[in-house]
């Protein structure tokens, strides 16, 4: 098996986001790994120790730190640690998807796991993006990817609490939503000795792409209107909420 | 007295039993040099001498259970006196003419002063009944009454041996071989009587009273007498009783770093070739000193009495701990298993639930009466499961994440560590920008949590009023990193010492205060292993002096108050920071009652050691809500209308013990305030009552 994951480097939501001009200030942000893609790291280290293989690490280096995640990735089971030298914060997930494919293609991977989205574009392109460039297939929002003989099986969720099971033929990209265990811990002393220890390669981007999209304007949600407190005995709260639904057409 | 064939009897035997207690022996020795090595030892020759005089004080027994520990003085010096005894019965037994009835009357052989026989005699005759009456009311205590103490939950990990009652039968071996020795004795001294009672001898001439003298009632009692001695050496290596010799010589050879300074998670004095994992995940990985630990262990559980883990019912019991090592190791010294060394701690000595619980409090180690440290051993256990990636409590996992990145355990960004301190009316300084006397670690929970942050802010101002020249670190602070060491996470908690001492190396201060003990302890006591050297001083410590030199002034005396206070672990019993608050209490003039379990003996509030970041959380007493029914049991005994205080000095203790209040349905009887509300209050500050936790 040879298994690639995608890690996003993004904006911490920890933070309030600073605004300059009409893009988040990337200077005075911390970056963190992307949720999901610890879920699609974790899910490819269990099928890796269940079937053997390698796992390749790749991410586009926005802002020149994606090392550490990589070491993060090396240090919970990856083998191979790739980073698109870019330095561009904003890069969007079609910018990033066109660098990924052009790195990951010559790799002829058989399985390819992204986060199923990432809380900065939350548009979940850049799985579908990647899969269109590279010529396979992509399935989204998926969990417990097990594979067998050349094919897997995996749960895909749909809205309204329905659940299918699918099985795809390898290679694929997969949009992952959860993996079946919680994200291993990796220890510090660990990631340190990786650090120390580990080759990155480094990749040029290469490609042009663009989602055609501006921001003409960012700027953080306008706080309007106020919840209102209703108070006083079940009954009374009762009589309230039937009187406020009436007055509002709602009943 | 004794025949020629008795002598040779006697002799033979003898040999055969020293010789089996030297080889038992031997092998212990041999067995706990399988150990890694231990931190350097200083002045051995030394504190085994204080620790032979502790012993003859019996100083660190009465810690606790005073009444028992009386019996214990008496079992001591009952079997002290019994080897000088067992020494002139065997010369009474060898050499013709030594005789030491009637002060030595009779004695042809060696001459000694009347006076000092008869004092001898005395002595000895008191002391066997003094054996007697103690070892009857300790069988009774767990034959009879059953004292539930010396028992283990049934969800405690336990060697098999332990379960089907081993301890016990030990138990009864040394209760009886105590009973049938003493009164062999007891008989000999009597059978001896040819001219009547000796009044020096006043049980042995009550026995004679009743039986007379007797020539062969002598030697039977003799041999009976000395014959248990000679089993009892030979029973001792493989059974707890290794307790009488190894207790005295594992409290000399005792943890000698302060108690704030946890063991190297790879020993740091490693033998050329030897290569260690951090931690330990077998026996051998532990230390040699703690595996003498479980040969010095009596077993008689004061560890899990004070053991905060255990109160609450979680199936951690330190006790349980060392006897399952000494069981293992006896399996393998003694019992040739030596299969069962190979599997892991966590299945055979301590369950991984049982690792998780401890709260790194240290009252097992500062209550153990022969100086081990089954806390030491936990979080050598956890280090080693965080290595190997065992599974980790989520809430646990997501804080180290969290610290890794931020700095912090709460998911907060560095940015936001000092925004408590912009929202002032005064600015306070970058110590990072210009120079300070004052330091100011303000660690992550009185930096971000709202709870205490009003707390950290009234800290700001008293500081200020009193024109301490201090200063904080603003987003260049990380975590200190105490709970992240006690939870194992050494890798971490090394990037956090360095991360800070990279940053308190471009600051000017002169020393470090915090109102954090958790921070207070690692930054004293470990940090300067990783060179950096810094007076740390606790808020209540700076608060003392600047009273003293006048900066501070007592407005108004808080005689309105009635209050008790908590010793925080890290603060009381690792640091000795006990004097501080209560002299501040003092100068406040609350009305001030100590809880029944104070200072070296305070009961932890069941946060530290990583517990406050665990998601779980197990149903029974917490060790808050215990602590919350002791204060108000300690206050309301005197009833006098006034408002009724908890206070604390540590922020975990703000978070939980304003929780325990509420779900002990205690609102409106107790309240928990920081000492520094008090302080604030006292020297006239307006808001100083406004901003207790908000419900």
């Amino acid at each position: 098996m040879n298994i690639v994951v995608v890690l996003k480097h993004i904006p911490s939501v920890a933070d309030e986001l600073p605004v300059r001009g009409n893009q988040v200030d990337f200077d005075s942000v911390d970056f963190v790994l992307n949720e999901w893609d610890e879920q699609s790291l974790e899910q490819a280290a269990l099928i890796k120790e269940a079937l053997g293989g390698t796992v390749t690490a790749i991410g586009v280096d926005v802002i020149g730190e994606l090392d550490n995640l990589l070491h993060l990735a090396l240090a919970k089971g990856a083998d191979r640690a790739v980073k698109i030298a870019a330095d561009d914060a904003g890069a969007d997930s079609h910018r990033q998807a066109k660098w990924l494919s052009e790195a990951i293609r010559p790799m002829a991977p058989d399985l390819v796991l992204v986060g199923v989205q990432a809380s900065n574009d939350i548009d979940g392109q850049l799985g579908p993006l990647l899969a269109a460039y590279l010529d396979l297939p992509y399935i989204g929002v998926v969990s417990s990817i097990e594979v067998q003989d050349g094919t897997a099986l995996m749960n895909k969720e749909f809205a309204g609490g329905f659940g299918a099971r699918y099985s795809v033929r390898l290679p694929f990209v997969a949009g992952v939503q959860v993996a079946p265990k919680p994200p291993r811990y990796a220890p510090v002393s660990k990631i340190r000795q990786i650090a120390q220890t580990a080759k990155i390669e480094v990749l040029e981007p290469s490609g042009e792409a663009d989602s055609g999209l501006v921001f003409r304007k960012v700027a953080p949600p306008v706080v309007s209107g106020h919840a209102e407190m209703i108070e006083g005995s079940p009954k009374e709260i009762a009589a309230r909420l039937v009187a406020l639904l009436k007055e509002r057409g709602l009943a | 007295m004794l025949s020629s064939i008795e002598k040779v009897v006697f002799v033979i035997v003898a040999l055969i039993a020293l010789g089996v207690s030297f080889h038992g022996f031997w092998m212990i020795v041999f067995t706990v040099r399988q150990g890694r090595p231990a931190p350097e030892l200083k002045n051995i020759p030394g504190s085994l001498l204080r620790a032979a005089w502790r012993v003859l004080l019996q100083q660190t027994i009465f810690r606790a259970r005073p009444a028992l520990s009386a019996v214990h003085l008496a079992l001591f010096f009952g079997l002290i006196t019994y080897a000088f005894v067992n020494l002139f019965d065997v010369l009474e037994g060898f050499v013709a003419g030594f005789d030491l009835t009637y002060g030595g009357r009779h004695m042809t052989a060696i001459f000694l002063p009347s006076g000092v026989v008869n004092a001898f005699n005395l002595i000895s005759d008191l002391m066997s009944g003094a054996l007697l009456v103690a070892i009857v009311v300790f069988l009774v205590r767990r034959f009879g009454v059953r004292d539930r103490r010396l028992q283990f939950r049934e969800q405690v990990l336990l060697h098999p041996k332990v379960r089907a009652g081993a301890q016990h039968t030990d138990s009864l071996i040394v209760g009886v071989f105590v009973i049938m020795h003493v009164t062999a004795h007891l008989l000999t001294q009597a059978f001896r009587l040819t001219e009547g009672p000796d009044p020096f001898m006043p049980l042995a001439s009550l026995l004679n009273a009743w039986l007379g003298p007797s020539e062969v009632g002598m030697h039977v009692a003799w041999w009976v007498s000395l014959g248990w001695v000679l089993f009892i050496l030979a029973y001792i290596p493989p059974s707890k009783h290794t307790h009488f010799f190894l207790a005295p010589i594992n409290l000399g050879l005792a943890k000698q770093t302060p108690r704030g300074q946890l063991d190297p998670a790879i020993p740091l004095k490693v033998i050329q070739g030897q290569t260690f994992e951090p931690g330990a995940k077998h026996i051998y990985d532990l230390a040699w000193t703690r595996l003498l630990d479980a040969y010095a262990c009596v077993q008689c559980n004061r560890c899990q009495d004070v053991c905060p883990a255990h109160a609450y019912g979680r199936p951690l019991s330190p006790a349980a701990l060392e006897v399952n090592k000494r069981y293992l190791l006896k399996d393998a010294t003694f019992g040739g298993r030596l299969q069962v060394l190979q599997q892991p701690l966590t299945e055979t000595a301590i369950s991984p639930e049982a690792v998780w619980s401890c709260t790194t409090c240290y009252a097992c180690v500062r209550v153990c009466p022969v100086g081990n440290e089954p806390m030491a051993d936990i979080v050598d256990i956890r280090r080693r499961l965080i290595v190997d990636g065992a599974p980790l409590d989520s809430g646990v996992q997501s804080a180290l994440q969290s610290l890794a990145t931020n700095g912090n355990w709460m998911g907060k960004s560095k940015r936001l560590r000092g925004r408590w301190a912009k929202e002032m009316d005064f600015p306070i300084k970058n110590a990072l920008e210009e120079p300070v006397e004052y330091l100011w670690f303000v660690g992550d929970t009185a930096s971000f949590d709202e709870r205490v942050i009003p707390n950290t802010k009234m800290t700001a101002r008293v500081f200020y009023q009193a024109g301490l020249d201090f200063g904080i670190l603003y987003q260049h602070e990380s975590n200190a990193g105490n709970d992240v060491r006690r939870v194992g996470e050494e890798g971490l908690f090394e990037q956090l010492v360095e991360r800070n001492l990279q940053v308190f190396g471009q600051a000017q201060f002169q020393r470090i205060v915090t109102t954090d003990p958790h921070s207070l302890n690692t930054l004293k006591n470990e940090y300067p292993q990783f060179g950096g050297a810094f007076e740390v001083k606790h808020y209540t410590a700076v608060l003392v002096k600047l009273f003293e030199e006048g900066r501070l002034k007592v407005k108004k005396p808080l005689d309105h108050y009635k209050v008790t206070f908590h010793d925080p672990c890290y603060l009381g019993r690792y640091n000795g920071g006990f004097a501080a608050p209560r002299r501040l209490l003092n100068l406040l003039g609350v009305e001030f009652h100590e809880m029944p379990r104070n200072c070296e003996n305070s009961f932890c509030c069941g946060a530290g050691g990583g517990q406050i970041w665990m998601s779980k959380v197990a149903p029974g007493e917490r060790p808050a809500e215990n602590r919350i029914r002791e204060a108000l049991s300690t206050l309301e005994k005197f009833p006098n209308g006034k408002k009724q205080l908890f206070i604390v000095t540590c922020p975990k203790d703000m978070i939980m013990y304003s929780d325990a209040v509420k779900t002990t349905g205690s609102e409106g009887r107790i309240e928990v305030r920081d000492l520094i509300q008090l302080v604030a209050e006292a020297i006239g500050i307006e808001e100083a009552q406004v901003v207790a936790i908000a419900a």
